[in-house]
């Protein structure tokens, strides 16, 4: 059968090639003696030598499990051979060869580029790969942000630069409104306390708010010179909707590639035992603390798992009284949380409502109010978690869903208080209660002049503040929490012990980070250059004290450590900013005193505007676009793409399916074939495989 | 640093580089990690081809793999005489397919040695259990360790006589994603 196959191949191999002879009868034994072992096919490569397409055998070479001594020699016979080809065939085969010997150089210098590349490496080996996958969405963060700063400023802020410095033959149109509507002074002064511009930058007032910082700065200009014309509120409101959708496609291309994976190798609870115990060692583990990290972290993985299957069994098993106990246990909790999270929403209104009306107050006291949302928001971010905590704990979920129940109310809270601070920003602008402020410029014009300028500056705020608090916290909480636990051994530092480096919380706050961002780029262009800096520093700082004061934590999940979950998660952040700019295009009231889109009832209008002004082939093509003659055979196109797709998807599972159940099949036959061949050769008395192996072992000694 | 090198010849270098995943500078590189595992063994000149073995003691001491609970096995698996005393072709083989380049299919055949203690061809409770202890530091319990090893023979076992073979344990590989990345040393 494959005993007598395998011994002719390589009876026919050695005949010709003396260096290999000896090698391959040696490997021959060990290879012929293993039936189920996997199969060494290497009979094949020599007669396949001459028809190899363009990469040729040395690729093949070196993905077969053989020993160097044995890809060596073949690969010299090989050489050996003089193949029979045309000279363009070799001509390509000898460029196949060059061009992936570049492409092996050039990939090795790409690596000496990317960013970071050493540094995450280093992470991955002492920490793993949970706290490995956080830095890596700080790097695609921090490049996210570069590029759209590029974005921004090659379309909004050179030109405006340009046009301020040049400005002959610019125009400016001027709104049409009440006068009082278009005073703005921003409160530029000569000579100031020189702190003063310290608490100015904190602030973004003073000498930040009159500059390119923020929107009220930017004129309406349209350049027109010589035949280059140049439509700067329209430029800005398409480089805005523009760097959502650029963030959207990032985020979405990351997002697939790791989606194919998952999408590939299907569910990942199925096998997840056999999957922990083979694949579960990290090989590139190095040091005494890593190693010893990961093998506590499979432990606490398996016995959790452990764990979950036992509460499942008891969670059948229960009756029917105790399950709507646990229920009403469960929606009493969820209430409770609720509660807790609507009342820092509370606090989070009250605190807006506040500080606006605190604008004018001077020093540190004027710093305080100003910054009075950014201080509640991060309050209640550290506390409601904290007490939804300890909730949790009489909610006797299952160890995993306990944690994603905490990771999603994380989530809401964060994201829902930042659409509380800017549905109040929003109210107090355009008056929701149609007080009498608001009558005469369509927003609240005594008290925001300018208030895009203002929604800017909050953001600005609240981005500044989030960074300054997490350094704070490095220096004033983790360094010294990891002197004292390592100086003074009491009870108490014991049990406190040294920070943990939780991902999903540290996350959180990069997610938090960049939906300020893009909540703020449209009245604060310059945010996203901040934001670049920010993460970049962040990154450093993060590192420093994940090596000098961290432990890494053992209790993980792997689904809570995905980069499917970051990005999901990012999306959410994506998707209110998204909500907030739509709004701010399409309802409020531009400021008649400042900005580009001062001379306008509405933001967007400026698109209709310059609309009219195109061609009359132009538009005409663009309404035949939109025309119902040409959007619903799109439409009708679009859809049955979608059903051949998603047939095409259920067509691969079933086939796989089907080869899984071939696979096991196949297994079965083979023991079966096996049996019958060791029953048939003890009855013809023919000498069985183990009794040859002996045999063969006493020859070859 | 560019100039001509006299460890090797050109064409072994070239006959290195078609039969593994490494560019000539990391197979030089490796050449000299090997000669400081033993200096006195290992000559500076290899373009005679010297047989040279290093022993396993030597081997596991290496940074890379002095504190891996498999490098016992991972040393054996890939040494010609089994004994897991390593030439320098064996070591070059060895961190070639636990590189980030080899495919999945080859790791997994050398995965599969790994982790077969008894050298049986087949992954039987044994083989699960010596390698979950290795995983967990002998920290669970004998009855976690059985029952953790019976789980996972039940959901790999496709041919249904309670151990692995090199099929099942190849279409379970195939089902875990991050097999390439955790089977992958850099050096």
């Amino acid at each position: 059968m494959e005993f007598s196959e395998l011994q002719r191949q390589s009876s026919t191999i050695a005949h010709g090639y003396h260096g290999a002879q000896q090698l391959m009868r040696l490997q021959s034994k060990s290879v012929v003696s293993n039936q189920n072992g996997p199969q060494f096919n290497w009979g094949s490569p020599p007669s396949e030598g001459g028809e190899e397409g363009d990469v040729g055998p040395p690729k093949d070479l070196r993905e077969r499990p053989m020993t160097m001594r044995l890809k060596r020699a073949i690969r010299e016979v090989q050489q050996m051979r003089v193949p029979v080809v045309t000279s363009w065939q070799s001509w390509k085969r000898s460029k196949a060869k060059s061009l992936s010997r570049f492409r092996a150089d050039a990939g090795g210098v790409m690596s000496y580029v990317a960013l970071w590349r050493k540094a995450l490496h280093k992470i991955g080996g002492h920490f793993g790969g949970g706290v490995q996958s956080y830095f890596m969405f700080l790097r695609f963060l921090v490049v996210l942000n570069f590029l759209s700063f590029l974005l921004i400023a090659g379309f909004i802020l050179i030109p405006s630069i340009v046009f301020r410095s040049t400005s002959t033959s610019n125009m400016t149109v001027d709104s049409t409104g009440p006068e009082v509507c278009k005073v703005y002074d921003p409160n530029l002064q000569g000579l100031v306390v020189f702190y003063q511009y310290f608490l100015d930058l904190l602030s973004g007032t003073g000498f930040m708010e009159y500059s390119y910082m923020f929107y009220g700065y930017y004129n309406n200009t349209v350049a027109e010179s010589s035949g280059f014309h140049y439509n700067l509120p329209l430029a800005y409101l398409l480089t805005s909707v523009f760097y959502f959708t650029f963030c959207l496609i990032c985020i979405v291309a990351r997002m697939g590639s790791a989606l194919r994976v998952a999408v590939a190798t299907g569910s990942g609870a199925a096998g997840s035992y056999s999957k922990m115990v083979f694949t579960g060692w990290d090989y590139g583990c190095q040091g005494d603390r890593a190693t010893k990290l990961k093998q506590k972290s499979i432990h606490y993985q398996l016995q959790v798992d452990l764990e979950e299957e036992r509460l499942q069994k008891k969670a059948l098993s229960l009756t029917l009284g105790q399950t709507v106990g646990l229920c009403s246990l469960h929606i009493f909790l969820m209430l409770v949380s609720l509660a807790l999270i609507g009342g820092a929403f509370f606090g989070i209104f009250k605190a807006t409502v506040f500080s606006q009306a605190q604008v004018g107050a001077e020093g540190i006291l004027g710093l305080f109010w100003v910054y009075l949302p950014s201080i509640v928001i991060t309050t209640g971010n550290f506390v409601v978690p904290f007490m939804c905590d300890q909730i949790a704990l009489f909610e006797r979920y299952s160890p995993s869903t306990t944690i994603i129940m905490a990771l999603f109310r994380s989530v809401f809270l964060r994201m829902i208080s930042l659409g509380v601070l800017l549905f109040t920003l929003w109210s107090q602008i355009t008056c929701f209660k149609d007080s009498p402020k608001c009558e005469l410029c369509q927003y609240n014009n005594k008290e925001y002049p300018c208030w895009e300028t203002r929604v800017g500056q909050e953001m600005y705020k609240l981005a500044l503040f989030d960074f300054l608090i997490t350094i704070a916290m490095l220096f004033l909480v983790e360094f010294p929490r990891r002197l004292v636990v390592d100086h003074y051994s009491c009870a108490l530092t014991r049990w406190v012990g040294r920070q943990e480096f939780l991902v999903p919380p540290n996350v959180l706050g990069l997610v938090y980070g960049q939906t300020v961002v893009w909540t703020g780029a449209l009245f604060c262009p310059l945010l996203p250059l901040i934001n670049t800096l920010k993460f970049f520093i962040l990154f450093y700082c993060k590192k420093v004290t994940l090596f000098s004061n961290c432990r890494p934590a053992v209790k993980t999940f792997r689904s809570t450590t995905s980069t499917i979950f970051f990005l999901v998660v990012l999306l959410f952040g994506w998707g209110l900013a998204l909500v907030a700019m739509i709004y701010s295009l399409a309802q409020i009231h531009p400021s008649m005193s400042c900005g580009p889109f001062r001379s306008l009832t509405m933001m967007w209008s400026i698109v209709p505007n310059t609309f009219d002004t195109l061609s009359l082939t132009t538009q005409d093509f663009i309404f035949y676009m939109g025309s119902q003659a040409f959007s619903i055979p799109l439409f009708i196109f679009s859809c049955v793409v979608l059903c051949y797709v998603a047939a095409l998807a259920a067509v691969y599972g079933k086939s796989v399916d089907l080869l899984k159940a071939q696979l096991k099949l196949e297994g079965r036959d083979k023991q079966f074939l096996v049996k019958q061949i060791e029953e048939l050769s003890r009855e013809m008395g023919v000498p069985t495989r183990d009794q040859l192996d002996t045999f063969d072992t006493g020859a070859a000694n | 640093m560019g100039n001509k090198q006299t460890i090797f010849t050109d064409e072994q270098l070239d006959a290195y580089q078609d039969c593994t995943f490494f560019t000539r500078k990391e197979i030089l590189r490796l050449h000299g990690r090997y000669h400081e595992l033993a200096p006195h063994l290992v000559p500076m000149d290899y373009t005679n081809e010297p047989d040279v073995t290093i022993p396993l003691a030597l081997i596991v001491s290496m940074p890379e793999l002095n504190e891996n609970p498999f490098r016992n096995r991972i040393v054996e698996s890939f040494s010609e005489d089994g004994a897991g005393n390593l030439s320098f072709n064996d070591f070059v083989d060895m961190f070639s397919v636990l590189s980030e380049t080899a495919p999945r299919e080859l790791k997994a055949i050398y995965a599969f040695k790994i982790y077969d203690f008894n050298v049986d061809n087949f992954l039987c409770k044994e083989d699960l259990e010596k390698t979950l202890n290795k995983l967990t530091r002998e920290e669970l319990s004998p009855e976690e360790v059985t029952l953790v090893c019976e789980k996972a023979i039940e959901e790999a076992d496709l041919d249904g006589d309670s151990k692995l073979s090199f099929a099942d344990f190849e279409n379970m590989i195939t089902r875990a994603p991050d097999f390439l990345s955790t089977f992958h040393i850099r050096i």
